[in-house]
């Protein structure tokens, strides 16, 4: 038998019922209309991911520069149950890295993943990702509601950062505890 | 050909600009050239000036004036063709062709030759069919114009369509002869090919082989020469050359299905097991090929030798996800063997591939993508749709909904389940989940639309149109322009739901006039096709044309418009306006307090309506000036009248009217029996025994079984009991021996009885229980309980529906507590069906859905 068909897709107006769709299934958190507004513009940094043409997967990304710095950050990326393990987590997340490589001036990437989540700490580990701090009561509905930051250094920094230990600005307010989410329990 | 009535050099000058300016569309000029002849006072009534200046006037939208100054050239200069030959323009620019063809003569009358008027005469004639009339100017053009390629094309063409093919034989044979010289082009070749057809259509098989393959060289449409060579060697039983043709055709294309069929009749193949092992061969010569997997399956009969293949074509297609297998496979479920063996396989993939990924029991099978299980449960969750098995299918489409949610197929598949179950609304709300997960896609937004018509919900199933309409204009004026008829026809059945009959009307006329249109639309044809050869397409759009009204569409709108003009004469509309003031002295002052709150709503609802209603007004004027604009070359087509649902449903002659739109179904669809079944119906009102007893006779003669039809028979014979006496002697005697054979001497009464105790079918049941109860009241208990009973063994949601539908319409009279019980027992075998459930309480309904009011829910069936 050949080997599916794994491709990404673009998010457009006319299918992102099927991201809200899928992401509500995926994750345990909602995410508000802003989220999905801003994911429309957000080119290649939200993408569908379609197993023999159906949509099975989708991460989505925006450009954090707090921290005088210029990061990734991975909001969201997950795919269905009956589809995980095979391979298509790892596209999106390669998705993602090519996109960082291609553009030359990311610092780094960097998610938050649920502590307990252990598949996708390892998941992420594969691709070079580590685990740099852990937040306390990050997610406000879900237990447990600690959080892993995982990190990939992209370039070091050419001027250090003060003490490097200055705490992640909550400034996306995506979800409705405003807290930003990474559910990577389930790739 | 001298005019009649000769002008001086200087004005014939102008007369001669006047028809230069009008052959090139500068009508202003026209009109200034005109008048500068007309003001002198000598020639102010000089006929073919004037006749011009209609002309003229006509093009510019001014008919009236047309036509007044056209008859008072003809007045003038009675014996002038110009004049003559401008009204005939004049007639045939209004569509009034049998008019233009009388205008036409009268013009040859004084010009025998003139070539122009002879070419429009013979557009007409084909255009209204007058096949001899029109065989005679061919003739006419034919001797005038012997060197003129249209002029031997279109003499063969009369006698071809007269159906003497020798004669058009011969003349194309002339032609080609004497003719044809130089290159052998496309045209050339199309022309032999339409030779050929000629040949071929006299039954001449032999010849018209001989004739292809004397001329195969010069034709170059290769695949005809080979498709009609196969065709010929078949009906000259030449089987072995036959078969060498079609083994050809099918290098060129595997998959299609006619070869196959043509093949297995050349090699003469009659049992099941020799066409089983015929798709084998072809099977492995052409692996990629789908079509010989999928006939075989029709084919085979064995059960062991059905399983085994339809097991290698589901995997294959579940493997690939083949989102139409089911519907490929649909067909099979005729044979009650092929259902159950396909139910067996289903099942198994499912238990296997939820646990394996295999297909098979042994879990070291080549493992499956993970979107077969979700395949597997979507072939199954329509499979137990298509055995009625709602529950089952419900479970199947939510396991697939539960593994992938975010495939947009199966929303409309749930959406089919409930629509089969009778629950109209629970689907239209499926597929509208469907819509939104893709709003670019045009054709689950036309499915949406049209389960939202199927629930009564129009307004909105307009708007969900809108998404794909032109922007600025009312979405139905756009279908309406772009000849939509799917959904003016699912429309139109919907208003007749809601008992809108005027909207239901309008809807059907809406259709009726793209029929017309599409009628007319052939007009170019006639010439067109004459110059580009294509001749052979060119016949078929005119035996297409023939029978235009057969299609399903047109039968669809004229059943609703018949029924609803049915209804009009038997219930004509009041004037008086529909919503009354309630009487506001009797209520309580809370229910008061709730009526003024609903007024105010109303009306702030109407406000914005208004306002939004004059938006629309505005940009549908852009939109016709803009039109207008467009269509300045065709500024001649008559206007029809604007079709307003208020008066279409105050007609004062609705028989007359149903008649008009049954008419063509009685020529085009004499094959259904609901055609005669309609036609009685008016007749019987309109009380015309000879064409009751000619529709009776015909629906007999179709299908004497038939429980409307005995019914209809019923009531003749009735008719008859109470009424021969009063007909004319002859008449009473031709009714009395042509009902004979049918009625076999019995009383209405006996009849009705007779059908009575033989109604083993569940609409024979309720058809004859009715006939009963009219014919004797005083058996309403036991036509009651035969129409109430549920023991029928083809009891569906749409007959059980009639049937409520007939005790609420009082045909058993009052009988409520019969009503309740009957809708209770119907609820308890069709749970899904909401036409059986109890009316919701107008509060609730009001907050889920503004439009849900209409809807009442006996009109709500199943339609599949």
């Amino acid at each position: 038998m050949t080997r599916a068909k794994i491709e990404l897709g673009d998010v457009t107006p006319h299918n992102i019922k099927q991201l809200k769709k899928l992401n509500t299934v995926v994750f345990p958190v909602s995410y508000n209309d802003k989220f999905y507004k801003d994911v429309l513009e957000a080119g290649e940094l939200a993408k569908l991911a379609y197993y023999n043409d159906i949509v099975v997967g989708a991460v989505c990304c925006r450009i954090d520069t707090s921290e005088n710095s210029r990061r990734l950050y991975i909001m969201t990326l997950g795919c269905l149950y009956p589809y995980r393990r095979l391979g298509i987590g790892s596209m999106m997340v390669k998705h993602v890295l090519n996109y960082v490589k291609q553009d030359g001036n990311f610092d780094s990437i960097f998610l938050h993943v649920q502590v307990n989540n252990e598949g996708a700490i390892d998941f992420y580990k594969k691709f070079g990702f580590e685990i740099v701090e852990t937040k306390e009561r990050y997610y406000k509905r879900i237990e447990p509601a600690d959080a892993h930051v995982l990190q990939k250094t992209i370039r070091l920094p050419s001027t250090p950062l003060v003490n490097g230990s200055v705490s992640h600005t909550k400034t996306n307010g995506y979800d409705a505890g405003s807290q930003q989410n990474n559910i990577m329990f389930y790739l | 050909m001298p005019p009649s009535n000769p002008l001086p050099p200087k004005e014939n000058a102008l007369f001669k600009r006047i028809l230069r300016c009008y052959e090139h569309k500068q009508y202003k000029n026209g009109l200034k050239f005109a008048k500068q002849i007309l003001s002198n006072p000598k020639f102010a009534e000089h006929g073919e000036t004037l006749a011009m200046k209609g002309l003229t006037l006509n093009c510019l939208g001014r008919k009236d004036e047309a036509y007044d100054y056209v008859r008072r050239g003809l007045r003038n200069d009675l014996k002038s063709p110009v004049c003559w030959h401008v009204y005939g323009l004049l007639q045939r620019s209004d569509k009034k062709y049998d008019e233009a063809i009388k205008c036409y003569r009268n013009a040859l009358k004084w010009e025998k030759e003139n070539i122009q008027i002879l070419r429009d005469l013979s557009l007409l004639q084909i255009q209204m069919r007058d096949l001899e009339g029109y065989k005679d100017t061919r003739y006419q053009l034919f001797m005038l114009r012997p060197t003129q390629r249209a002029s031997w094309i279109g003499f063969a063409m009369s006698y071809h369509l007269l159906g003497d093919y020798e004669m058009a034989n011969s003349i194309l044979d002339a032609f080609r002869t004497h003719q044809m010289k130089g290159p052998y082009d496309y045209e050339h070749s199309e022309l032999l090919l339409y030779q050929n057809m000629v040949l071929a259509e006299s039954g001449q098989y032999e010849r018209a082989l001989q004739h292809l393959q004397k001329f195969e060289s010069q034709i170059l449409d290769k695949l005809s020469v080979k498709e009609t060579s196969g065709e010929y060697y078949l009906k000259l039983n030449r089987f072995k050359e036959a078969e060498g043709i079609y083994e050809d055709l099918l290098k060129r294309n595997p998959e299609n299905v006619l070869y196959y069929n043509k093949l297995i009749e050349a090699k003469q193949l009659i049992k099941a097991e020799d066409k089983v092992a015929f798709f084998d061969e072809y099977k492995k010569q052409y692996p990629k090929a789908i079509a010989p997997r999928r006939l075989q399956l029709t084919e085979a009969q064995a059960q062991s030798s059905f399983e085994n293949l339809v097991d290698e074509y589901l995997r294959h297609g579940l493997y690939k996800g083949i989102p139409p297998l089911f519907v490929d496979l649909r067909s099979l479920y005729a044979d009650p063997m092929k259902a159950e063996t396909i139910e067996k396989l289903i099942i198994q993939y499912i238990d296997n591939l939820a646990k394996d990924c295999t297909f098979g029991p042994d879990p070291s099978e080549v493992k499956q993508p993970a979107s077969a299980l979700l395949w597997a449960y979507y072939f199954a969750a329509q499979h137990f749709d298509h055995k009625k098995d709602t529950d089952r299918a419900l479970h199947y489409i939510d396991a697939a909904i539960e593994h992938t949610p975010t495939l947009i197929e199966l929303f409309i598949v749930k959406g089919r389940i409930y629509k089969h179950a009778g629950d109209p609304i629970s689907a239209y709300q499926c597929l509208e989940e469907a819509q939104a997960m893709d709003t670019a896609d045009r054709y689950v937004n036309c499915k949406c639309a049209r389960y939202m018509l199927r629930a009564g919900h129009i307004k909105r199933a307009e708007e969900m149109c809108a998404k794909f309409t032109r922007e600025g204009v009312p979405a139905t004026e756009n279908l309406n322009e772009m000849q939509c008829m799917w959904f003016q026809t699912e429309a139109a059945a919907s208003y007749q739901r809601l008992q809108q009959w005027g909207e239901a009307l309008k809807k059907a006329h809406e259709v009726d006039r793209h029929f017309s249109e599409i009628m007319e639309d052939q007009f170019d044809f006639h010439s067109y096709c004459m110059r580009k050869m294509t001749l052979r397409s060119y016949v078929g759009l005119l035996r297409l044309e023939d029978v235009l009204r057969a299609h399903p569409f047109y039968f669809r709108c004229a059943r609703v418009a018949v029924r609803v003009y049915l209804r009009l004469h038997a219930r004509p509309r009041s004037d008086a306006p529909q919503t009354a003031e309630p009487d506001t002295e009797n209520l309580a002052p809370s229910e008061l307090k709730k009526l003024r709150n609903k007024q105010r709503k109303a009306q702030r609802k109407a406000e914005q309506e208004s306002a939004l209603a004059a938006q629309v007004q505005v940009k549908r004027e852009q939109h016709h000036k803009a039109r207008q604009q467009q269509e300045q070359g065709d500024p001649e087509a008559p206007q029809l009248d604007e079709l307003i649902p208020e008066k279409l449903a105050r007609v004062e002659d609705p028989l007359e009217q149903a008649l008009k739109f049954l008419q063509p179904l009685r020529i085009l669809a004499a094959d259904r029996i609901e055609t005669h079944l309609m036609a009685f119906e008016i007749y019987f009102r309109k009380e015309k025994p000879l064409l009751m007893l000619q529709c009776i006779k015909r629906a007999w003669k179709l299908d004497s079984e038939n429980p409307e039809l005995v019914d209809c028979l019923v009531r003749f014979q009735r008719w008859l009991e109470e009424s021969l006496s009063g007909l004319h002697p002859n008449v009473a005697a031709v009714l009395k021996t042509e009902t004979q054979p049918m009625v076999l001497g019995r009383s209405a009464l006996q009849i009705a009885e007779q059908s009575v105790s033989g109604a083993a079918r569940h609409a024979a049941a309720l058809w004859a229980a009715r006939a009963l109860r009219r014919l004797v009241p005083d058996r309403t208990e036991q036509a009651l309980r035969l129409v109430t009973s549920l023991d029928y063994p083809d009891v569906t949601i749409q007959s059980c529906a009639d049937v409520l539908e007939s005790l609420r319409e009082g045909d058993f009279g009052e009988c409520e507590a019969v009503i309740e019980r009957y809708v209770e027992a119907c609820s308890a075998r069709f749970p899904y069906a909401i036409a059986f459930k109890p009316a919701p309480a107008p509060e609730a309904s009001e907050n889920h859905s503004e439009e849900t009011t209409p809807l009442q829910p006996k009109e709500i069936t199943a339609n599949n």
